[in-house]
């Protein structure tokens, strides 16, 4: 594809998105509008650290939403009960949960469990997370309530305004900077050498292993990094939603999480992006939908497999190379055809 | 001790279940290498099928299981036919059979969400089996015994097959090596066509025993198969003994847990139990150290 088309594609994408979002605006009220922006945006953080496990490194995962149930507690705790500034909050229970990923992640990946094995590892640990916060009522002076659910957790409205001073649109404004600060770094991190060795890992682990990549750090790397930017998405949604039940953690939230990487595509972050956005909007436009939306989701996962397997954009990456190019006259490329 | 004894009792009941479930993922994953994520949505289609049988159509219980049995037997093969054939023929890998497998599971379970609705029902048999014996102070349910009893006779009429007949002995070679197999002869179509008729069957009859043990409702195959694939991952990977065993220890475990400590942290047992087993024994409970298949 020459660059003058793909800056055609770009800009003529750019322009219809533009324009989706302002008839969007202009239909749905700019309240309806701005939820469902923090909704695409948490998830959307969530998906990418999926994109980094299980699309970059090849363990299959339907747990993260554990990680989202760690870093949320932890985050809105710190904050409701220590009064912790926000942003450390987010950052601690990121952190938090991707040393929780470890309980899981060490004995997983000692016994060398992979595909379908480490996916149900996964899956028991989020659900024991899930019972466990179920059951808690209270730890010491925290009341976490049980399957109740921890209330009255500071909103994000209220945390922002101290420093983005303008009411309704300032949640929107942090959870997209977070959004694109999350796509920046998983980007980084994907062309690093961390990420080479995932992508390594991914494809044959005995010849990763023969070229010297360790197994046990690379794969346990991978899965703190998607852990912790599970639990920064988990910590906003806390502060969105201003509560927290055990519910909102069920394997359905992990395999939306999964489905957003299945359909975008392995070895891609442009496509996970895409249809989480997309997977996200759909059914909150179309609520009529919106049951069939998991039958959907099912035969979607059939037909894509059978007749595309590597997704939307699988292996392929959105970079904007082709603008330096276009102002760079380069010489004719040799053809040895 | 009566608590002790009636919640071994109860125990084995619940694993003989498991071991149903837990003996067809491993006769999946021996062959064809990946988990047949689709058993939750067949066990809940199983248990309707009985449900709807008996409740709309006044059919006696067996004739109604036996009607389970079948149509969940033509959704396997089928499922197998348009869902992982094709991505079996193209030697895909295991992970996109998976994926396929976990869409399957979606659409079935969300299907027969749609169609019956979520709320929770009583599987319709006689009253008169739902009384409980008594031994000394521990009281047993009935049907406890008959599933556990019908679990044990279908396990044996499985094992039967694959070590003593001709048939058998095609799956076996299949595990081993498809490709080599088809070579000698083997057809992988009858072989395919067995390993899901048989899985229809075990998930037929889990679900309609789960169904009268607790209720009949679209997720109610989801907390089961976890179970089962915790128990055969406790046991040792792709090993059929194995998972039988993985599945009575877990039964019993759960069971003494609910009776001893707390219901509510039955399944949190269940899955710290996979933990730890994965931390001390990193090949299962009786599984052989595997070397990297080259």
């Amino acid at each position: 594809m020459s660059n003058q088309k793909k800056l055609l594609i770009f800009l003529g994408g750019t322009i219809l998105t533009i324009v989706t979002l302002f008839v969007l605006v202009q239909i749905a009220g700019v309240g309806y509008f701005q939820n469902i922006s923090i909704l695409a945006g948490i998830t959307l953080i969530a998906t990418l650290g999926v994109a980094i496990l299980t699309g970059y490194t090849g363990l299959f995962t339907i747990g993260h939403a554990g990680f989202m149930a760690m870093g949320g507690y932890l985050a809105a705790i710190l904050v409701k009960e220590y009064h912790v500034p926000f942003i450390l909050a987010l950052m601690g229970g990121g952190i938090f949960a991707g040393f929780t990923s470890f309980i899981i992640g060490y004995p997983a990946f000692r016994s060398r469990l992979r595909g379908d094995y480490f996916a149900i590892a996964t899956l028991g640990f989020a659900e024991a997370i899930r019972l466990l916060l179920n059951n808690v009522r209270a730890i010491g002076p925290i009341k976490l309530g049980g399957s109740f659910g921890y209330m009255d957790i500071p909103s994000l409205n209220v945390l922002c305004w101290e420093w983005l001073g303008s009411d309704g649109w300032n949640g929107v404004i942090v959870v997209l900077l977070f959004a694109v600060g999350t796509l920046v770094m998983t980007h980084m991190f994907v062309k690093s050498q961390y990420g080479k060795n995932c992508i390594a890992v991914c494809q044959d682990e005995v010849a990763a292993q023969m070229m010297g990549v360790d197994l046990m750090r690379t794969k346990m790397l991978a899965l703190f990094i998607s852990a912790f930017f599970a639990g920064v998405a988990g910590a906003l949604m806390a502060f969105y939603y201003g509560y927290l039940t055990p519910g909102f953690f069920m394997i359905t939230r992990s395999s939306d999480l999964l489905a957003g990487v299945v359909f975008g595509g392995m070895q891609s972050l442009i496509g996970p992006t895409i249809t989480s956005i997309v997977l996200v909007a759909v059914p909150e436009v179309l609520r009529g939908i919106n049951e069939y939306r998991l039958i959907a989701y099912g035969l979607f996962f059939v037909i894509v497999m059978i007749f595309r397997p590597q997704g939307l954009l699988g292996y392929v990456e959105m970079n904007f190379d082709f603008v330096r190019q276009l102002w760079r006259r380069e010489p004719a490329k040799a053809t040895g055809k | 001790m009566d608590l002790f004894i009636q919640q071994l009792i109860n125990g084995v009941s619940i694993g003989a279940i498991y071991s149903l479930l837990a003996v067809g993922y491993a006769l999946v994953y021996s062959v064809y290498n990946f988990t047949n994520w689709a058993f939750d949505g067949f066990m809940a289609f199983g248990a309707f099928m009985g449900f709807t049988a008996i409740a709309s159509m006044s059919m006696p219980f067996w004739a109604a299981a036996t009607v389970s049995m079948i149509l969940t037997i033509v959704l396997s093969v089928g499922v197998e036919k348009l869902a992982y054939q094709p991505l079996r023929v193209r030697k895909a890998p295991r992970l996109f059979m998976m994926i396929s497998a976990m869409g399957v599971n979606l659409a079935i379970v969300n299907t027969i969400n749609k169609l019956y609705t979520g709320t929770l029902r009583r599987f319709p048999i006689p009253d008169s089996w739902t009384q409980t014996i008594t031994i000394g102070q521990a009281s047993i349910g009935q049907m406890d015994i008959v599933a556990a009893i019908i679990a044990f006779i279908l396990l044996a009429i499985l094992w039967i097959f694959l070590y003593k007949t001709k048939w058998g002995l095609g799956v076996r070679a299949s595990s081993i090596d498809i490709l080599t197999s088809s070579l000698m002869g083997i057809n992988n179509n009858a072989v395919a066509f067995i390993i899901f008729a048989t899985t229809g069957v075990l998930s037929s009859v889990a679900g309609v025993f789960f169904g009268i043990k607790y209720a009949v409702y679209p997720l109610m195959g989801g907390p089961v198969t976890i179970k089962a694939m915790i128990a055969s991952i406790v046991g040792g990977l792709g090993s059929l003994p194995a998972a039988v065993v993985g599945s009575m220890i877990l039964g019993v475990l759960e069971t003494m847990v609910s009776g001893y400590i707390s219901s509510s942290y039955r399944d949190l047992f269940a899955f710290a139990f996979l933990i730890v087993i994965l931390l001390f024994f990193p090949n299962g409970l009786m599984g052989k150290e595997t070397g990297e298949k080259l």
